[in-house]
């Protein structure tokens, strides 16, 4: 008998316990923000889109053979003087993991990942010949950052 | 004169919990047979997330593989990388230097919160607390992610083991960050235990449901904190060492009944030594540089090799076979939630609806582990 | 023969309890959302309006363009009946409820002399609202959310009215304007049984309403949808309606039963009544949003084995001391 009636009170203690946590939450900041109007400021080792340094570029084919999904495709020619000169240079972005294995690969630091973040599209189109010599690339998406 | 038996005929009905599921945990698709409220038999089907991991793995080399490890156990990612790069070292029979050991252990340790984080609080869910723990949990969890988003750039699949070492070395200021981040955690882990713990709605829905016997969990070869809430003291980092546990000083928290409330109680304690160990780690961090470069074509001579590591929801084992050129010859990985799930269909006779999903939930499976 | 100024009386007097049932829900559903998006330390509906008030009006929109799906087979007379049986008998409580007391007219629709009595016997009519819809839907899924919560709402009857009868019984009336008056010296709660018999009618009334750590028959619950699985559009919308109606009602009855109704120092009477009423609310929506759900048979075993038995003995020391 005494025993029922212990249960109920610890019972119902346990659960006020519960309710002065749930009441300080109530009251303490949100850690929400209102996105699109606020953004989030991305770190300085994000990965984001792959984008290329034109200049930088030693045709070396390194990301080439290390991207695990092989999203880039690289040519090039060999000009009068020896100097190498880009055929083309394209990104799959479909097929891309963001891993950030091609930007840390690079002995130049030519190919290396944005920041951008918000890729969606309205084709696919738009995702799978990626030019990466084209320095306008990602005109549409929004925030394109230089490292 | 013949006697006519009556046949009162009770159904027992086959109820299907299909592959999309309101309880949150991957696709999953569960034939229950009930008899009324109690469950007589139930079929697991698994399968819907195979991609053929260790498929790819033999058509990779070994660093290009890693970023596919972090796709096995989503929510624990840096365990998975941790494993796979461990496999290759013993493969190779490579030393990693000191600090490289010390980042890793920490990193682990705190993945293993965050995954603990998700683990409880998505049981909760499970019971009908409505979405107020789980975005506490995701709250808390949020200041691990942020950390490892400065540490490696990326806030899910990290891709930040190397063979041989780390991607990068901690950034500027991380010292700072992990104290504070031990300092915002533990009481936060008493507010979730206070929230749920000592809830007598919540301890009368959990103690006594799905009770796992320590025999029957050895049999199984369940793993991780299931194993240890059943009573059997086991934990890889105590028992076979590796990187530098055996210089940290934690206790390992063991269940008595291995119901659902002691799984549920093993996983916040293990949460309280995890920030144990990461205090120790970052008091004694030595000097040096981690960092590995990738562009050499690791080529291990031929044999095999096993390794096996305590990943936060159990063993999880890879055993590479090398036939000594740039591409492993088989990889086979021993997921932990596997034959964590294959003891549901054992727990599951005998109790009511509302506690197989109870039970599924306090078993913290992930399909991306079972299925690879 | 009812004269033309009394008849346009009564339609302007139903026509204002309609509208405030109609605004009240919908303020409520905002609400709730705000509340529990702060108590999760986000924001809640912040896009529609000033911090999202007019949320309600577009979900409300929502739910009038949507297509009425009549799934075959089922029971039509009986399927299509059930939202207005969980609606009505709410709405018809309305009529008693003592909002306040306005320059010396009392704001209730009409003060009858068995308010109690009249309450208690419509809210046993929305169980059939319920049973209804799980019977007719022809889902064998729903049937069993809809028995579940009729044998869940008749058990937790018995307590709440245990509870209110001890009210009454300190009252000595069950009119609802006169139980108010009798605490104009003192608000029943602040007796001690009493307080036992309000934490009794809360708990009891959570249960009642369908609401979260009793909400078996609708959340999400472990594998279907429960009883109102079949209805969309404006049908469901009834059935949200009459649920929010429910909270609004048991909160009332707290507020006139147990907090001293629209009496208070300073403020007009119907905003002290709006005060009381909304903050057992607030009250019911915290611990909604704290607890997880309770199981079916230890659902029942807290009604029959804890709540009744307080309840009795509760009620039996309340006759003891008026006795005395």
């Amino acid at each position: 008998m005494i025993k029922y009636f212990i249960n109920i009170v610890a019972g119902a203690i346990s659960l006020m316990k519960g309710l002065f946590v749930t009441f300080k939450n109530l009251f303490s900041k949100a850690v929400t923000v209102q996105y699109p109007t606020q953004k989030l400021q991305m770190t300085e080792r994000y990965r984001g889109l792959v984008d290329l340094r034109i200049e930088k570029c030693i045709k070396c084919y390194m990301c080439v053979k290390i991207c695990p999904t092989a999203c880039l495709a690289l040519a090039h020619k060999e000009t009068a003087e020896k100097k190498k000169e880009f055929v083309y240079f394209k990104y799959n972005m479909e097929l891309c993991c963001f891993c950030g294995l091609c930007d840390q690969v690079c002995p130049t630091q030519a190919i290396y990942l944005n920041q951008i973040y918000e890729i969606a599209v309205y084709g696919r189109d738009k995702l799978r010949d990626i030019d990466l010599l084209n320095t306008e690339k990602y005109g549409e998406w929004a925030h394109p950052t230089v490292k | 004169m013949e006697t006519i038996k009556e046949n009162i005929h009770t159904e027992e009905f086959w109820v299907n919990m299909g592959p999309q599921h309101p309880s949150t945990h991957g696709v999953l698709y569960l034939e229950v047979k009930l008899s009324g409220e109690t469950v007589v038999d139930l079929i697991t089907h698994i399968g819907y997330l195979h991609r053929g991991i260790e498929k790819i793995a033999e058509n990779r080399t070994y660093t290009q593989f890693i970023p596919f490890t972090d796709r096995l156990d989503y929510i624990a990612a840096m365990g998975n990388n941790l494993g796979y790069v461990l496999a290759v070292e013993k493969l190779m029979k490579m030393e990693v230097s000191d600090r490289a050991k010390y980042i890793r252990v920490i990193i682990a340790e705190l993945q293993r919160v965050a995954s603990h984080l998700v683990g409880i609080t998505t049981f909760a869910q499970d019971l009908g607390a409505f979405a107020t723990p789980l975005f506490y949990g995701f709250r808390e969890r949020e200041k691990i992610v942020e950390l490892f988003d400065d540490i490696c750039g990326n806030r899910l699949t990290y891709n930040y083991m190397r063979i041989g070492g780390l991607q990068f070395d901690l950034p500027k200021g991380a010292d700072e960050k992990i104290k504070n981040i031990i300092k915002y955690m533990r009481p936060k882990i008493d507010d979730l235990e206070s929230l749920f713990s000592s809830n007598a709605i919540f301890t009368a829905r959990t103690k006594g449901v799905g009770a796992l016997s320590k025999e029957k969990a050895v049999n199984y070869s369940v793993t991780g904190p299931n194993l240890r809430a059943s009573g059997v003291k086991w934990d890889l980092r105590r028992d076979e060492p590796y990187l530098c546990y055996d210089k940290f000083d934690f206790d390992i928290p063991t269940g008595v009944n291995g119901d659902s409330w002691d799984r549920y109680k093993v996983r916040i304690e293990e949460m309280r030594q995890s920030l144990r160990i990461v205090e120790q780690a970052i008091g004694g961090l030595p000097e040096g540089d981690p960092t590995i470069k990738v562009g050499r074509i690791i080529k291990p001579e031929a044999g095999e090799s096993y390794m096996r590591t305590e990943a936060p929801r159990g063993e999880l084992g890879f055993y590479i076979v090398s036939d000594g050129s740039a591409y492993p010859y088989r990889m086979k990985i021993r997921s932990p939630s596997f034959s964590n799930l294959a003891v549901l269909s054992e727990l599951a006779k005998g109790i009511k609806v509302a506690d197989v999903v109870c039970v599924l939930g306090s078993l913290d499976i992930v399909m991306g582990d079972i299925d690879r | 023969m009812v004269s033309i100024l009394t008849f346009i009386i009564m339609i302007a007097v139903g026509a204002a309890v309609l509208g405030f049932i109609a605004v009240s829900a919908m303020f409520l559903i905002w609400w709730e959302r705000k509340v529990s998006a702060h108590i999760q330390t986000r924001y809640g509906p912040m896009r529609v309006g000033w911090h999202g008030v007019l949320q309600s009006v577009a979900d409300v929109i929502k739910l009038l363009l949507k297509e009425n799906i009549v799934p075959e087979d089922v029971d039509k007379p009986i399927w299509w009946l059930a939202p207005f049986f969980a609606v009505v008998p709410s709405v018809m409580v309305f009529v008693c409820i003592p909002f306040g007391n306005l320059f010396g007219i009392d704001l209730i629709a009409r003060d009858l002399n068995i308010g109690i009595l009249y309450i208690m016997a419509l809210t046993s009519i929305s169980v059939l609202g319920i049973f209804m819809a799980g019977w007719g839907s022809n889902n064998k899924y729903s049937l069993l959310g809809g028995m579940r919560s009729a044998a869940q709402i008749v058990s937790y009857e018995v307590p709440m009215i245990i509870s209110m009868v001890t009210a009454v019984m300190f009252a000595g009336t069950l009119s609802m304007q006169k139980i108010v008056e009798a605490q104009r010296g003192m608000w029943f709660i602040f007796q001690p049984n009493m307080a036992v018999a309000f934490l009794i009618f809360v708990i009891s009334a959570t249960a009642e309403i369908n609401r979260t750590p009793f909400d078996i028959p609708e959340a999400e619950s472990e594998l279907v949808a429960g009883f109102h699985t079949e209805y969309s559009g404006m049908k469901f919308a009834m059935f949200f309606l009459g649920e929010y109606t429910n909270l609004f009602i048991v909160s009332a009855l707290a507020a006139t039963l147990f907090l001293g109704g629209w009496q208070g120092p300073f403020l007009p009477p119907v905003l002290w009544f709006l005060i009381k009423t909304y903050g057992i609310i607030t009250v019911l929506m915290w611990v909604r949003w704290t607890f997880p759900r309770v199981r079916v048979d230890q659902l029942m075993g807290f009604a029959w084995k804890v709540l009744t038995p307080i309840a009795f003995a509760n009620l039996a020391v309340a006759g003891w001391i008026l006795l005395k």
